[in-house]
């Protein structure tokens, strides 16, 4: 089957980088190159295509090693600047996670800066306390580390690289903070991650060339690939990457802690894998585009698993700077950075070109066939549609006495206010009303509020009990897309389930 | 062009203040928003760098209160590109360079007045800073 001109082995591309005449593309370039002189050509000419990302990858961290002080310490709970970083192993191995808090600057400083601030050399506070035992009898340690005094320091990626990624809006009136970053109200911005073509899982979407012990570009230095990452899912493309490298040789511009306003912190890492060109295939699929590359609209105002989605964009759109969601015009950017992602598939080239950099083949292959299951839930939680009941409404041209009426003989507080197809115009309370009568005022207008906060049928009640809370109010209007009124929450329902 | 923000008080209000200084300084003065009622109010404008510094001062010999709402500052050390800060301007002052560099056109931004951008960056590269009404014309001057 193998016939000599149609393959070439990584033995083969590794003897010519030593010499010196390996032919290398980055993935930006390996596109022209097959639109303009087509696969084969590029096949025949194309050894290795460099590829690239730098994005904010939460599920990131570093492993380190301090070894043992004097007299000893079984460390149980440990802060670095601050930050409480894990402590998985014996006595002084601690995981330095990228998205833990500092608790002196929550959501500004986190692990992912911790972990940039000891790659840049700097100097680094250690706290930790234990209960003592007769081998580690010590109970509290305070010192300065920095990366030299450290035994090991390895960055350990347990889900890096997403293959794509969603492209996010928000439906609601509210300005959210998202892990997708800042979202205005009524679709005014969208957000999107990833490189799209330049992504590595991308250009070898089979994973031909991929798994544990492919060496890698990581943060700057040089790492592995050690396996498939954790909510790997290569059957609808959301392929992940698990990752593992030396932190000591890694460099501060390809790891830098993120901050997250209202969501917290992360670490942002530049992750270039190179694919050799060992087929013709291969040279077919690294010439994919962005234009083939689509990906989810996806509304972040809704807090479930299943968020609503909008359609599909392509990564061609995604980049031009305005998509297209129910037909309106909205403005897009990046959260990772598409410079970066460049620089790194040009310096993993650039490192082959001057032979410091040799591929692997990897031992196994990761996988193509893995499903990301939700997860197994033993109890319910409700939501707002599980309690939601009948609104006792009234329209504006009514008069207060017969609301007031209404408010006696439904024995309740809160009258949502409709027109004349039911949607939502305002709310009046029992109060509003005493008040009314007591200022001898006549017309619902004056005493109505216009300003209501609502709630949606399939959002979790504690989400609705939390606003209501926020906003010093007892019950919240259930209103459907188009403004309809489809029932009422109150505090007394919430109380009577979740028994707050 | 610089911006300022120009604060009239309730006495202040009944005074065309503003159309004098216009015509005596003959001042191209571009009225970005105002917001003025009886009791006061605000007007955001643009006027040339090279009169800032007299057309302020002719304002605050009035008793007008103006504040230069310094630019927002990009620490490009700190700025990896990312570009989540674009979509959110609502004068579209931050664009994508050829090189998929992030630039901020300090002619078009808002300034500290807006900072919709600020706290969106995970660099934390964007700051706004608001100044003190005496001497920010002199040290925009500096600048
Ligand atoms: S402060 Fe406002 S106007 Fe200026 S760049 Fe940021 S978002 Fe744009
Ligand atoms: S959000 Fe911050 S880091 Fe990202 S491009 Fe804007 S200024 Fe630069």
């Amino acid at each position: 089957m193998s016939n000599p001109s149609k393959t070439r082995t990584v033995e083969e591309i590794n003897q010519k980088i030593r010499k010196g005449d390996a032919q290398v593309l980055t993935a930006e370039e390996m596109k022209k190159l097959v639109e303009s002189s087509g696969v084969e050509v590029a096949f025949k000419e194309v050894d290795v295509v460099t590829t690239g990302t730098f994005g904010a990858m939460c599920s990131s961290g570093a492993i380190v090693n301090l070894g043992h002080s004097d007299p000893p310490i079984k460390i149980e709970h440990a802060w670095m600047n601050d930050v409480e970083v894990c402590h998985p192993g014996a006595a002084v191995d601690l995981f330095i996670g990228a998205t833990n808090m500092s608790e002196k600057q929550p959501y500004e400083y986190g692990g992912g800066h911790v972990i940039q601030d000891l790659v840049a050399g700097k100097e680094v506070e250690l706290r930790a306390t234990s209960y003592g035992t007769d081998c580690y009898p010590r109970t509290a340690l305070k010192t300065i580390i920095t990366k030299e005094d450290l035994n090991q320091f390895y960055l350990l990626n347990f889900r890096n690289c997403y293959q794509r990624y969603n492209c996010a809006v928000n439906s609601s009136d509210e300005t959210i903070y998202t892990y997708m970053s800042k979202l205005l109200p009524r679709f005014r911005n969208a957000t999107f991650s990833g490189a799209g073509e330049l992504n590595p899982l991308m250009n070898d979407p089979d994973y031909e060339t991929m798994g544990m012990g492919t060496r890698i570009f990581l943060g700057g230095g040089q790492g592995y690939i050690i396996g498939e990452g954790t909510q790997h899912s290569p059957k609808n493309l959301n392929g992940t990457l698990m990752v593992k490298g030396d932190a000591k040789k890694m460099s501060p511009e390809f790891l830098q802690g993120g901050a997250f306003t209202g969501y917290g912190t992360s670490m942002y890492v530049g992750l270039g894998v190179p694919i050799p060109i060992l087929n013709e295939g291969l040279a077919r699929k690294t010439a994919i585009q962005d234009k083939d590359i689509l990906t989810d609209i996806v509304d972040y105002s809704v807090p479930r698993r299943d968020r609503p989605k909008f359609g599909q964009v392509s990564y061609k759109e995604l980049k031009s700077g305005a998509i297209t969601v129910n037909g309106k015009k909205v403005r897009v950017s990046s959260l990772s950075s598409l410079k970066m992602a460049k620089k790194v598939s040009q310096t993993l080239k650039s490192w082959i070109d001057e032979g410091s950099f040799f591929l692997t083949s990897p031992v196994e292959r990761l996988p193509t066939t893995t499903v990301f299951k939700p997860m197994r839930q033993t109890e319910e939680i409700p939501f707002v549609y599980s309690v939601m009941h009948k609104a006792v409404t009234c329209t504006e041209d009514e008069e207060i006495q017969a609301i007031a009426k209404r408010i006696v003989t439904k024995s309740v507080n809160h009258i949502v206010v409709v027109d004349e197809t039911g949607r939502l115009k305002g709310i009046v309370t029992s109060w509003d009303i005493t008040r009314a009568m007591a200022e001898g005022k006549k017309a619902l207008a004056d005493i109505e509020s216009h300003n209501v906060v609502t709630a949606k049928p399939d959002e979790p009640l504690e989400i609705a009990s939390k606003r209501m809370a926020q906003h010093n109010i007892s019950a919240l209007p259930v209103i459907d897309i188009e403004k309809k009124v489809l029932g009422i929450v109150t505090s007394e329902d919430v109380s009577e389930l979740l028994g707050r | 062009m610089a911006r300022i923000l120009i604060r009239f008080n309730e006495e202040q209000v009944a005074e065309p203040i503003a159309s004098q200084i216009i015509i005596e300084y003959k001042v191209p003065m571009a009225i970005l928003s105002a917001h003025i009622n009886s009791k006061g109010g605000e007007i955001l404008a643009e006027v040339p760098d090279d009169i800032l510094e007299k057309v302020v001062n002719a304002f605050r010999q009035r008793g007008v209160s103006v504040t230069v709402p310094k630019l927002i500052e990009v620490d490009s050390d700190k700025c990896f590109s990312c570009g989540s800060c674009i979509a959110l301007c609502p004068v579209e002052a931050i664009s994508l360079a050829k090189d998929c560099s992030v630039e901020f056109d300090k002619e078009k931004c808002l300034g500290s007045t807006c900072s919709v951008c600020v706290d969106a960056c995970p660099a934390r590269a964007i700051k706004s800073i608001k100044q003190n009404n005496s001497d920010s014309a002199n040290r925009e001057k500096k600048r």
